[in-house]
């Protein structure tokens, strides 16, 4: 994709344009069957064609002549693609994306590089998210008591009923997620106005609101701050997992990674505690694994020592002693307070006691109005725990009437059997839900929405950063966005573009200066995805000292197992459960797919008996929740006192993967013996003072006979071999090569090995006339987000081929992320990170055993896969030391007509038989080339953007021409950081690495693996 | 014209030996030889010459070997020259494994059908044999009556020495 | 004069044969209604053929999946049995070709059983390249032939594409070979058969031969050329099979020494095949005077050398390893003997090496149970050794990441039997419709070690 040829909307006529044409192209693509085409021709129709017959029940029509259009919109060109901005709504974070339109059909999502946070980055979840576009289980109708019905009638009685209410005084709850949308928030107040009784509950499944309940406390507002990761030299990280979860995931990463630059040889320090493994803490310079239990006592020690170096003696009885040692404390409090007011502390507790620590911490340090930012605060978490204890007691008691609930699944993602039981007693329950979720198989009315690429929504994530959702391409079905379902509901009913249009006119023009004219503004803020307005004002308080009170005690007795209810950055609270792209993606430490389970570490297991794989019993009789059975898994650098399960998982949306994937005699179902994939754990959340608890629950552990082995797509953990095999004087491979970041600043070529140019038995023979393509990847800003495997499968029409075939290690992902563990100095666990595709080999050993020619060396330096050629000898795949190539071991199903629009046209669908991999993108290679061509100039640096690299939230890839010695991948290999993997072998790699830079003091980095 | 052969019959390669030996003594005109196996010593005793095959399998060895490098080379150097893992267009060291194959492969082929080819050997020829049994455990030698010095008895008479087991004379419409 | 010599020597052929009498003992059998035993054994091999059709049937239908293969270990029982299957053809090959050339006379009563072992053999392995492509239906790409794609040729680099024409050439020398050998003995079928459709049937096949001498010269010269061109061809064969791993940059595959190991390997799995079905055939057909105890000797004594020679390898992987001061080439071997898989690699070992070193002792070569038993720990050793080089050497290889284990499925195990099945359903076919010795060849040498004395009388 290149910006030249980068389509967004300018005028009025031709955003109007968008959805109407595509609804005209609709009527009279439905007159055709989609099989009587060419494959091309298909993909066109098909958008339509099955999204229409999809809504009128999947009848095929009979073949009819194809009838042309008429007049052909100006906009759309075939084959050309045309990028509108618009907002992602994959999570609460709203990072500004551009959805990639082909023919009328959106066929992926970019990061828009324009938007103040995300600055193009995008996670997995919101790379994945098009394929909920596709989903052909989202609700196509409205449903009264599970059975379809019709919007007037869905109207008709809801409004009777809400009559009825009015009259009598009801009682009517809405109860939502967070809620980022301001023309939303307005149409509800103005909805729930018109009752005597009623209220907007939010909550959010993976909740920070004790964060806002201690800055109420602290500074007498709810508000969630805006943290500055690049603004931070030194970050202590309380079991928050910024990088992968925690609020606005894509934003911090963008963030941490400036904030790590050793070309600008500024390298923040960051210490992470945390009772697990976490993504964050896999990239920390120093981490301590922490019982959950402890960080009251932990945080109440360190602030303690940055006060004493503030001066300020706290009248604070002696705590406990603290898990991690006391030197580091000092040494952490030292770092701080050296950097204070360029430093921050972070916590994802959800002990409002604990938050206030942290936040009197950053006071004391000076990090507000640097780090952090209250002023305009982050509206991504909004949700009020309090609310939703008093909500349920509400509820259990019957007082409530109506209850509305919206972009939450309250039957699911809290702690279940409560809830269900809770719901059951309201009268009127109306869900929201674009699926047949827990939640919405009680309602008695389910209204679904639209996916957020086919309605008018806006966003406001961050306060000043208002962001506008259009549509790009009709609804296929009968569904009604919330904003035009409330305003129907109350009374007025206009198109959501109107809705949304005047909201902005009204709302949100005022707050901006710069542009006088509303119509200018709006095509604006239409066009770039956003606008930067005034921000809310909130008035806070100077810090108020008297919530400060220290912890002295932990939390729990002593040697207890915690349990630790923890979100994937693939599942979070389990609104990816429809997304097989999300079950299939590697958990970036574990690696496993699939499943949840229960990690614990090395000493517990051993301690156990159990190995990875053997399923146990957690137990917690005492608070009589029912048994959890899963399948172990050994996770280094745990807590010894903790063990892990996953939240999202076996959700009931997950039970349409048990058949998903190649069908024959030997094959399993990708489901357990629930009928599901996974199983939820959130009957273990607590809901106690006043915050849902993630980690308080004591559990007792008991080893079953049963087994189910994981699907994991990494067996082999380090770089080292296994002790006895290891020859003599063998040091651990130097695969991922690394330093510290004293001897980088010493000799910035420390820690690379073997970088000498080897000879070449033919140097002259292939010169690169051209460009030479080539990439680096930096591993020390990669955070092993994963996001780029998602959009490598997206853009590369990589099929998914379900649990058994992953657990057969045959997962078909042509970007794959290694991870491997290693032991630092001071005894910690050091991850590393190593996104690993097919390197596009100058001397390929794959090429020269090919029988066939079906892959061979473009004059251009790839390394191409023919595979119409391809007779499947997987030779090269032998002979790959990357092992970079993927078989296809099967005809992978795609008779799913729906979810097939979403495939990338430029992309073939490979058939059984053949071998693929990584092609550097080679579609977006030859577009760029065609598109300079035709302007008669020469591909500019940047202008093709792999999609590994255009996802990636920390720009660790870096791709172009590496004959231009301007460009910047070629700068980047002259970087002496530099390394190729497996250089001894001479097969010229056209991938470098740079080295990972651990921001420690002692110079000898000799890791010794393992 | 007809000819006159006499046909000796005998059970062992040694009395052969000896009768093929004796008949040259005697200037009788050796017709062929008939043996269940490659009897040794036979060739020198019938004064054959060596036979020419292994000239023709040489030189289709090397026409075969010959056409196949030239085919290698041009269809990877010349006809579509592709770049294979950065590799010369033409990788000579490369092409020498089939070069040598299918040197064999035409030398062998050509051999057993030069063979067939001037033993007259086809599909469906009639056999024709002197007396039953030469594929089995006789021995038959024939000889031909050329001129009018030739004479039967002192044939006859030559075998019965040489332990013939049977003599008999057979009159063709032509040579075989 | 060499008469004379030869009378030192014990007689090849028992039983002092009259030429009437070898022609009988072979022909007979043939003419005689099939006994019980063979049915028995010709319905269980053809059964084994028939789960094997039934198997790959269904992985040509369904994928390659259905094999227990993935994305680190491409190649396992595939390509392990396809080496193993063009080993045993080897010794054919060197019977007939090689033996002929250092004028070993003993074999000819076994050359013929053991050229159609390797035709047999060669068909086993050609089934596997085909079918272990994704794409069976387009294995014939691997030829050159002239096409509408360019055209487009195919990669002369390849060690693959080398195996395509030493395949083919080997299998169309060998069976050229077989039939110019058999040609004087279906003459003497067609002749003393009685049967009209055998006699019709031998009558085309044997091309009209007579025995008449001057053919017999030429013949003598065509096989000379074949057993000339034969000897370098086998040993071009397996070195080729043993570049599709040396030409390889993987640890473990990548080695010089491959050529004469897999060669040794070759003739030593072959050699013990040849003894298997021999100490069956001679049992089977009653033909006990003609292979002889003094056959499974030297046979045997040829097991030991080549088992030594494939030890001498095993030991020299190790040292090369160790020399190159390559760690990936030490894990590699360190792994093999003590990884995951060490059981493979002992059972190799064991097979090939130790039980092997019995045959050392006179007695133990002249008691054919135990020669018989040992043939067959060799033949299993043999195709050990090819799945430890294939599989091990795959399954850890340079990134620790992509390290991963095997296992066969179902279908994979039920091949390899239907090979099995195939070779031996041919074999009996052979045993029952073609001299399995050579009768022209043992008329020939049925003097040797017999005086001519006793020979006349």
């Amino acid at each position: 994709m290149s910006s030249g040829n980068k389509h967004y909307w300018k005028a009025l006529e031709e955003k109007e344009g968008g959805p109407e044409f595509l609804m005209d192209a609709a009527q009279d693509l439905v007159e055709r069957g989609p099989r009587q085409f060419g494959r091309r021709d298909f993909l066109k129709a098909a958008g339509f064609t099955v999204g229409v017959a999809f809504a009128t029940g999947c009848s095929r029509a009979p073949l009819q002549k194809a009838i042309p259009l008429l007049s052909q919109p100006e906009e759309i060109v075939p084959g050309r693609s045309l990028f509108y901005a618009s907002t992602c709504s994959g999570c609460n974070a709203g990072c500004g994306v551009l959805a990639k339109v082909r023919d009328g059909r959106p066929i992926k999502l970019e990061g828009n590089p324009e938007h103040p946070f995300s600055q193009g980055g995008l996670c997995a979840t919101g790379q994945a998210s098009i394929l909920g576009l596709y989903d052909s289980h989202r609700l196509q109708h409205p449903l009264k008591q599970g059975n379809k019905t019709d919007w007037e009638v869905a109207d008709r009685e809801i409004l009777t009923h809400l009559a009825s209410i009015r009259s009598q005084h009801g009682a009517v709850r809405f109860l939502t997620g967070t809620i980022t949308s301001p023309s939303v928030l307005a149409a509800m107040q103005e909805f729930l106005k018109s009752f005597s009784d009623s209220r907007h509950v939010a909550y959010d499944p993976l909740s920070n609101s004790a964060i806002l309940d201690a800055y109420q406390q602290t500074h007498g507002t709810r508000l969630l701050p805006h943290f500055h990761f690049e603004k931070a030299e030194v970050i202590a990280s309380f079991d928050a997992d910024f990088l992968g979860t925690w609020i606005s995931p894509v934003e911090f990463t963008t963030a941490y990674r400036a904030g790590r630059n050793l070309e600008e040889k500024r390298v923040s320090y960051h210490v992470q505690f945390e009772p697990r493994m976490s993504l964050t803490g896999s990239k920390a310079d120093r981490r301590f694994a922490v019982a959950p239990c402890d960080f009251g006592v932990l945080l109440t020690h360190l602030t303690r020592l940055v006060a004493k170096r503030a001066g300020i003696s706290l009248d604070w009885a002696e705590p406990d002693a603290s898990s991690v040692p006391r030197n580091c404390l000092d040494e952490l409090a030292d770092r701080l307070w050296r950097a204070r007011g360029r430093s921050l502390v972070v916590c994802g507790s959800q002990a409002i006691q604990e938050q206030v620590l942290a936040n009197y911490l950053n006071h004391l340090l000076g990090n507000y109005g640097a780090a952090i930012e209250l002023d305009n605060p982050s509206l991504q978490a909004q949700g009020n725990d309090q609310d939703l204890e008093s909500l349920i007691a509400e509820l259990q008691t019957g007082k409530v009437d109506t209850l509305f609930v919206y972009g939450v699944n309250p039957a699911f993602d809290l702690p279940g059997d409560r809830w269900r039981e809770a719901l059951s007693k309201v009268p009127l329950l109306v869900s929201f839900s674009q699926r047949m979720d827990e939640t919405a198989s009680l309602a008695g009315y389910v209204v679904p929405e639209p996916h957020f690429l086919q309605s008018w929504n806006d966003t406001e994530a961050v306060s000043g950063i208002a962001s506008i959702s259009q549509p790009t391409v009709h609804p296929f079905a009968e569904t009604r966005s919330l904003l035009e379902t409330l305003s129907v509901w109350n009374g007025k009913s206009n198109s959501g573009y109107e809705l949304l249009r005047d909201f902005w006119r009204a709302r949100v023009f005022p707050r901006q200066k710069k542009e006088p004219n509303f119509d200018a503004f709006w095509d604006r803020s239409v066009h770039d995805g956003y606008a930067e307005v005034a921000p809310a004002v909130v008035k806070t308080k100077p810090f108020d000292l008297r919530a400060v009170q220290p912890i002295l005690r932990s939390s729990a007795n002593a040697n207890s197992l915690a349990l630790v209810l923890y979100p994937t950055l693939s599942m979070l609270d389990g609104r990816n459960a429809y997304n097989p792209w999300l079950h299939e993606l590697p958990d970036p430490i574990s690696k496993v797919t699939w499943d949840n389970y229960a990690s614990l570490s090395p000493a517990t297991a051993k301690k156990l008996g159990v190995n990875n794989g053997d399923i146990i019993r957690i137990d917690a009789s005492a608070k009589n929740l029912k048994q959890l059975e899963l399948p172990a898994y050994i996770q280094p650098g745990q807590h010894d006192d903790v063990v892990a399960v996953a939240l999202g998982y076996g959700s009931r949306l997950s039970s349409r993967f048990a058949k998903v994937g190649p069908q024959w005699i030997d094959a399993l179902l990708s489901v357990g013996e629930n009928g599901l994939v996974g199983q939820n754990a959130a009957s273990y959340l607590e809901l106690k003072d006043g915050a849902l608890r993630y980690a308080s629950t004591q559990v007792a552990l008991s080893r079953t006979e049963k087994q189910r082995e994981l699907a994991c797509t990494q067996i082999h953990n380090t770089l080292n071999v296994p002790e006895k095999l290891r020859p003599a004087g063998s040091g651990p491979r130097s695969i991922v090569q690394e330093t510290t970041l004293a001897a980088f600043l010493k000799d910035p070529h420390s820690g690379v090995e073997d970088d000498e140019e080897k000879e070449d038995l033919w140097p002259t023979d292939h010169p690169y006339a051209g460009p030479r393509w080539g990439m680096v990847i930096d591993l020390n800003a990669c955070t092993g987000c994963s996001s780029c495997v998602i959009a490598c499968q997206v853009e590369n029409n990589i099929p998914v081929v379900g649990r058994d075939e992953v657990r057969r290690n045959r997962e078909m992902h042509w970007m794959r992320i290694d991870r491997y563990y290693s032991e630092s100095d001071d005894g910690q666990v050091d991850v590393a990170h190593q996104p690993l595709m097919c390197q596009q080999c100058e001397n390929a050993p794959c090429e020269t055993v090919c029988p066939v020619l079906a892959t061979v060396h473009s004059e251009d330096g790839l390394n191409q896969q023919v595979y119409n050629r391809c007779v499947g000898t997987r030779y090269c795949a032998n002979n790959c030391p990357y092992k970079g190539r993927r078989f296809n071991w099967f005809n992978y199903s795609h008779d799913d007509h729906l979810q097939n629009l979403v495939l990338n046209p430029d992309v073939t669908v490979r058939s059984r038989g053949v071998m693929e991999k990584c092609t550097f993108c080679v579609q977006r290679i030859q577009e760029a080339k065609i598109e300079a061509k035709r302007r008669g100039e020469n591909v500019v640096d940047g202008a093709v953007q792999t999609a590994c690299q255009q996802s990636c939230p920390a720009h660790a890839i870096y791709f172009g021409d590496l004959n231009d010695p301007n460009s910047r991948v070629s700068k980047m290999m002259q970087n002496p950081r530099r390394y190729r993997v497996l250089e001894e072998l001479n097969v010229r790699p056209a991938v470098g690495y740079l080295t990972v830079v651990r921001n420690r003091d002692q110079e000898s980095k000799e890791e010794q693996h393992g | 014209m007809s000819k006159r052969l006499f046909v000796g019959v005998f059970e062992n390669e040694q009395d052969t030996l000896a009768a093929v030996r004796a008949s040259r003594q005697r200037g009788f005109k050796i017709v062929d030889v008939y043996a269940p196996y490659a009897v040794h010593g036979l060739e020198e005793a019938m004064g054959l010459a060596p036979s020419r095959l292994p000239w023709i399998v040489f030189a289709l060895g090397l026409l075969g070997a010959g056409l196949k490098v030239w085919f290698e080379f041009w269809t990877t150097a010349i006809d579509w020259p592709v770049n294979v893992g950065g590799k010369p267009f033409n990788s000579l060291p490369a092409f020498i494994p089939v070069t040598f194959e299918v040197m064999v492969l035409f030398a062998a082929v050509g051999a057993v059908l030069s063979f067939f080819f001037v033993c007259r050997l086809f599909p469906g020829k009639r056999t024709l044999l002197p007396v039953i049994g030469v594929t089995d455990d006789r021995f038959a030698l024939v000889l031909e009556e050329t001129d009018s010095r030739f004479e039967p008895t002192e044939v006859q008479k030559m075998f019965e020495t040489l332990h013939a087991i049977h003599v008999e004379e057979q009159i063709t419409a032509e040579p075989e | 004069m060499a008469d004379a010599v030869l009378t030192l020597r014990p007689p090849l052929i028992d039983g002092d044969k009259s030429i009437a009498q070898v022609t009988h003992d072979v022909c007979a059998p043939m003419e005689a209604r099939p006994s019980g035993l063979w049915w028995l054994a010709l319905a269980a091999s053809s059964s084994l053929l028939l789960l094997g059709a039934l198997a790959i049937g269904y992985q040509i239908a369904v994928g390659v999946g259905t094999w227990g293969l993935n994305r680190t270990i491409g190649w396992a029982f595939d390509i392990t049995n396809f080496v193993f299957w063009i080993g045993i053809g080897h010794a054919g090959t060197l019977i007939s070709a090689v033996l002929f050339l250092f004028r070993q006379r003993w074999r000819t009563s076994v050359n013929r059983a053991a050229e159609a072992m390797t035709i047999f053999a060669v068909m086993c392995a050609g089934i596997f390249p085909i079918i272990h492509t994704g794409r069976p239906w387009f294995a014939y790409w691997l030829f050159p032939y002239p096409n509408t794609r360019g055209s487009l040729w195919v990669n002369f680099r390849s060690p693959l594409v080398w195996d395509c024409f030493a395949i083919s050439t080997y299998f169309t020398v060998s069976a050229m070979f077989w039939f110019i050998g058999l040609l004087p003995d279906l003459a003497t079928i067609r002749d003393r058969a009685t049967a009209k459709w055998r006699r019709r049937l031998a009558g085309i096949l044997s091309l009209g031969w007579n025995g008449s001498y001057r053919g017999w010269q030429r013949y003598e010269v065509v096989y000379l050329l074949l057993a000339g061109l034969g000897t370098p061809l086998v040993i071009s064969v397996h070195t080729i099979v043993s570049w599709d791993f040396a030409t390889s940059v993987l640890p473990g595959w990548h080695a010089t020494l491959f050529p004469p190991y897999f060669v040794a390997g070759a003739i030593f799995s072959g050699m013990s095949m040849v003894l298997t079905l021999m100490i069956i055939a001679r049992k089977l057909m009653r033909l006990e005077d003609y292979i002889t105890l003094r056959h499974i000797d030297r046979m045997a004594k040829l097991v030991i050398l080549t088992s030594c020679i494939v030890g001498l390898s095993y030991a020299t992987e190790f040292f090369i390893a160790l020399y190159s001061g390559s760690s990936y080439e030490q894990f590699v071997f360190l792994n093999r003997a003590m990884g995951p898989m060490f059981w493979a690699y002992w059972t190799m070992v064991s097979c090939n090496l130790l039980i092997p070193q019995l045959l050392w002792f006179r007695r133990i070569r002249a008691y054919v149970p135990a020669v018989f038993v040992i043939s067959i720990f060799v033949n299993i050793g043999m195709w050990f050794e090819r799945f430890v080089i294939i599989v091990t050497s795959l399954s850890r290889d340079f990134l620790p990441s992509n390290w991963f284990h095997y296992a066969p499925t179902r279908i994979e195990i039920a091949t390899l039997m239907g090979s099995f099945g195939l070779f031996f359903t041919l074999f009996l076919l052979f045993c029952r419709f073609v001299p399995v010795i050579a009768v022209a060849e043992v008329k020939g040498v049925l003097k040797y070690g017999i005086s001519h004395e006793e020979g006349d009388s």
